[in-house]
């Protein structure tokens, strides 16, 4: 009873080649079936009896193999939680592209299906809550190969005490939000950190060489008697840049020291 | 015999560079130019601690980008000129950015020393350097010097001829899994494709090619390379958000930032420094720019007040030199070499040197203000007013110096990073009334004009001379020289008590320039001028004449006056005739000649801009408005045959000069002719 809700591991497996087949060469036979997934002929013909009672296949003997609508929709899924299981080993645990790969494959036989959408859903959960983030997941990346090097794990070490020192901030600020601006609309006096560089070219690889990158602490300082170049402190030394310039520099607002 | 050990410094602008190229090379130094480019190449000869070192000083970049031609030169002299070692100069007191090139050129793959300079300055700051963990957590030699006290400087050779011996090993700056993946693909590519190229410069020329860097990209011809980067750029991206260019910035600061975090301890939280409690009031909201206004009042002074009595002794002696050599021939005799040593030779060179003293001073003023930090600051104040006609901040200083004599002004454009800006500034210049043209105004004004028109008939010429120039700068902006316009991202460096030493060295580097470009340009024009005044002979002048009418006739029948009478059917619409045709031309010379020849052709024998019957002969042949068209003219032509040659020099191209002539005389004959058409139908001054 259950096969009519959920397929077996197998007939996903073949679901995923067929549309595999179709998208790389705009048809999918048997013969093409049973070589990918070093199975036998009779077993992919069996298969696709199975799946065609399921009418998410369309086959006829010795014919084309095409997808009807509903199989097409249930073999969108499952590659796509193939990509995303094979993402997550890649980026999150920083996974070599091939073993990901294999793995995933497999992931999806072993452990249940239950367990395998928790996981996808995790991956995407990592990728977009902001409590966690890129930064946090390359904090893991960077760990796991740079932890030979670093047996102390001194690196670690610091990378608490930023944290924390940065949750303190966070607290100090209690909560009220960080208004996000450019470095144009700070006023002399206020101070902002670097969230990137918008635009391109040689103005913002010249901007960033002096050393206005992501991360800077900046304070403006004053703006020019006719009211145009500001006087911006960033590393330490007095800079000075155009409005036009400062406009494509995003800041977030830092509290008053 | 093998090759000298070459040392190259580098090092941020504003690092002490200089300084320290100073003490090691003293007085033996030349100037050259890198090939190809107008930027100056600094070599000198240093024997310090046993074999001679050739030093060369690289121009001053905070990066080595391809983007400025000060950074394109930098890296290619250290690529291929493969110097023994390269000295980076580094000043302690601002640490982190100064490092950014620091670690640029251990990327390149060359022994490199760095020397902590001012040390005494990031100490009263507070901070204090673990130096030994730095140089090995960097894999360089580190060395703190004090260049203006001469500290440090053996032990820097000697480090320098060390690194130099022992192959040393840099540490490898590492960006990160995602761009370490992209970087080894690409050099894995390079090395198949490439394989002759060495090891440490596979890796640079990968960064550099991730970065997009459109000079390393030309060299790598091959389309899989080409392909594979392109893909890169592409993954890195998608992958983390930013562009590799970006990507690299933030991976060398962050190396740095972890290199000071474990060595840098900050002992006092410094916040104000002097430097900063200066800017509170000389770049203050309300004070700034009248402080400004002030110092810019100041420069002058010291230029044209102080400058008066050298001046006066100058022209002094070469009144008396020529008389001297007047003496050695006897008195009625009518010898052409006589001639051409005091009319030419002597009225030519000292033509030259009288403004030397003028020069000097301003340069002077310009070392001071420079070296001390100021200079940034006035570009800062002035940028607003320089950016609405399209220029630069920077481009103030020339358009400042212009005022005195367009021919350093134009040589002070080399504060200017972009071509672009650079030309239009050159082209300009000119147009900001140049001191040589004074004594046109104070001789043509007070003939035609009552007391109280005086002073603002001056000052009006000089506004006419300004409005011009921004005029033209603007046309040029949105014609020839259209795009995008160069950021004004400047330091604005912390000041410093200016060294001795250092202005003086400032100073005569370009007012040296000035006499040799200027002096051999002169020179050869006023000899050249001089057979136009001279040639052919009158043979038998009327005897009856006096012998100032006598004068005049000669002038009448030489090449000039020719020239001068041929010209009339073209200036007579300007309200001009001959004479002052005759003598425009003698004034292509040197601006102020124009006055003594005028002297000539109206045969009051030697004349200045105070002499008053060449006054009465001006008003009793022309009308006030004329007056004022000669003195338009005089303004707005080409100042003198020197500041073409200079142009010409500056700008690497003699298509640039002979437009900015052809520019200038065109502009200055439709000014005039507007203005005196105008004029005459309106009835001025008739």
């Amino acid at each position: 009873m259950t096969r009519t809700e959920t397929l077996s591991e197998s007939l996903e497996d073949y679901l995923e080649t067929i549309f595999l087949l179709i998208r790389e060469k705009a048809v999918a036979r048997s013969r093409d079936i049973a070589e990918r997934l070093k199975v036998s002929r009779p077993s992919v013909t069996g298969a696709l009896q199975a799946l065609a009672e399921r009418a998410l296949v369309n086959y006829e003997p010795y014919g084309h193999v095409t997808l009807t609508p509903a199989g097409e929709v249930e073999a969108k899924r499952v590659v796509r939680r193939h990509g995303v299981l094979k993402d997550f080993m890649v980026k999150v645990l920083s996974i070599g592209e091939a073993e990901a790969d294999a793995t995933a494959c497999r992931m999806e036989h072993a452990v249940s299906k239950n367990v395998v959408d928790r996981l996808v859903e995790f991956a995407e959960f990592v990728e977009t809550c902001p409590r966690a983030g890129a930064k946090w997941v390359h904090g893991f990346g960077y760990r796991c190969q740079e932890a030979a090097a670093d047996p102390s794990q001194q690196s670690c070490e610091r990378c608490i005490e930023q944290c924390l020192t940065d949750v303190k901030k966070r607290k100090q600020k209690g909560n009220k939000t960080i208004a996000s601006a450019t470095l144009k609309d700070l006023k002399p006096g206020e101070r902002g950190q670097i969230e990137r560089l918008l635009g391109g070219g040689p103005v913002k690889r010249r901007i960033a060489d002096m050393g206005v990158i992501k991360g800077s602490l900046v304070e403006v300082v004053r703006v020019a008697p006719l009211g145009d170049p500001i006087d911006i402190k960033i590393k330490g030394y007095h800079l000075s840049l155009r409005k036009e310039e400062a406009a494509g520099i995003a800041v977030s607002r830092l509290p008053e020291k | 015999m093998g090759r000298r050990f070459v040392m190259a410094l580098a090092g941020n602008p504003n690092s002490g560079k200089t300084t320290i190229f100073n003490q090691l090379t003293g007085a033996r130094q030349q100037v050259g130019n890198y090939p190809g480019v107008t930027l100056e190449k600094k070599e000198g000869i240093s024997s310090r601690g046993g074999d001679e070192i050739q030093v060369v000083d690289l121009p001053g970049t905070y990066s080595l980008t391809a983007y400025s031609q000060e950074e394109r030169v930098a890296r290619q002299f250290i690529i291929e000129e493969k110097p023994d070692v390269v000295v980076d100069v580094v000043d302690t007191s601002n640490l982190e950015r100064n490092l950014y090139l620091a670690v640029q050129l251990m990327e390149l793959g060359v022994p490199v020393v760095l020397a902590f300079n001012m040390s005494d300055m990031a100490e009263s700051r507070g901070l204090e350097f673990d130096v030994d963990a730095m140089s090995r957590l960097m894999g360089v030699p580190i060395v703190p010097t004090e260049g203006h006290r001469g500290k440090g400087i053996d032990e820097m050779v000697a480090a320098a001829r060390k690194a130099a011996a022992t192959a040393c090993r840099p540490a490898e700056i590492r960006y990160g899994a995602d761009l370490e993946q992209s970087i080894k693909r690409i050099v894995a590519q390079l090395n198949g494709q490439m394989p002759q190229m060495p090891t440490p410069q596979q890796r640079w020329t990968a960064i550099k090619l991730l970065e997009n860097d459109a000079e390393v990209l030309a060299t790598v011809k091959t389309a899989t390379v080409q392909a594979l980067v392109r893909k890169e750029q592409t993954r890195l991206e998608a992958v983390l958000g930013d562009s590799p260019e970006m990507l690299v910035a933030d991976g060398r600061y962050g190396f740095i930032s972890g290199v000071c975090q474990e060595t840098v301890r900050s002992t006092v939280e410094a916040r104000h420094t002097a430097s900063d409690r200066i800017d509170e009031i000389v770049i203050h909201r309300f004070w700034g720019l009248p402080i400004f206004l002030g110092l810019m009042y100041g420069v002058f002074w010291l230029t044209f007040t102080v400058g008066m009595p050298p001046m006066e002794w100058i022209e002094g002696a070469f009144g008396w030199l020529s008389e001297t050599v007047s003496r050695l021939w006897p008195a009625g005799s009518e010898s052409l070499l006589l001639s051409l040593l005091v009319d030419g030779v002597i009225a030519g060179v000292g033509g030259v040197l009288v403004f030397l003293p003028n020069i000097l001073l301003l340069f002077l003023a310009i070392a001071i203000l420079e070296d001390s930090g100021y200079l940034a600051r006035a570009a800062f104040i002035m940028d607003r007013l320089m950016h609405k006609i399209g220029l630069h901040g920077k481009s103030f200083i020339p358009m400042l110096t212009g005022l005195g004599c367009s021919i350093p002004a134009i040589m002070a454009t080399r504060t200017l990073e972009s071509r672009r800006d650079r030309l239009t500034t050159m082209l300009v210049v000119p147009l900001v009334s140049c001191g040589a043209r004074l004594p046109i105004y104070a001789l043509i004004i007070p003939a035609f004009f009552p007391q109280a028109w005086r002073a603002p008939m001056l000052w009006i010429i000089y506004v006419i001379g300004i409005a011009l120039a921004i005029l033209c700068a603007k046309l040029l902006r949105v014609t020839l020289f259209r795009g995008e316009t160069v950021p004004f991202v400047m330091e604005l460096p912390p000041y410093r008590l200016p060294t001795l030493k250092g202005i003086w060295i400032h100073m005569w580097d370009r007012g040296g320039a000035y006499l040799k470009k200027a002096g051999t340009v002169i020179l050869a024009i006023s000899i050249v001028l001089w057979a136009l005044t001279t040639f052919p002979q009158l043979k038998d002048v009327e005897e009856s004449l006096s012998a100032e009418a006598q004068q005049a006739e000669v002038l009448a029948h030489t090449t000039a006056g020719r020239i001068g009478h041929a010209l009339e059917p073209v200036i007579r619409p300007l309200g001009f005739d001959w004479r002052i045709g005759t003598a425009m031309i003698g004034a292509f010379a040197a601006k102020e000649v124009f006055v003594a020849q005028l002297g000539i052709v109206y045969s009051v024998g030697e004349a200045d801009e105070e002499s008053e019957p060449l006054r009465e002969k001006l008003r009793n042949n022309y009308t006030p408005l004329v007056g004022l068209c000669i003195m338009l003219f005089m303004l707005i032509s080409a100042p003198c045959m020197a500041t073409i040659a200079v142009t010409r020099r500056e700008s690497n191209s003699w298509g640039w000069a002979l437009f900015q002539l052809a520019g200038l005389t065109l502009l200055a004959y439709v000014v005039t002719l507007v203005v005196y058409q105008a004029g005459s139908w309106l009835g001025w001054g008739i």
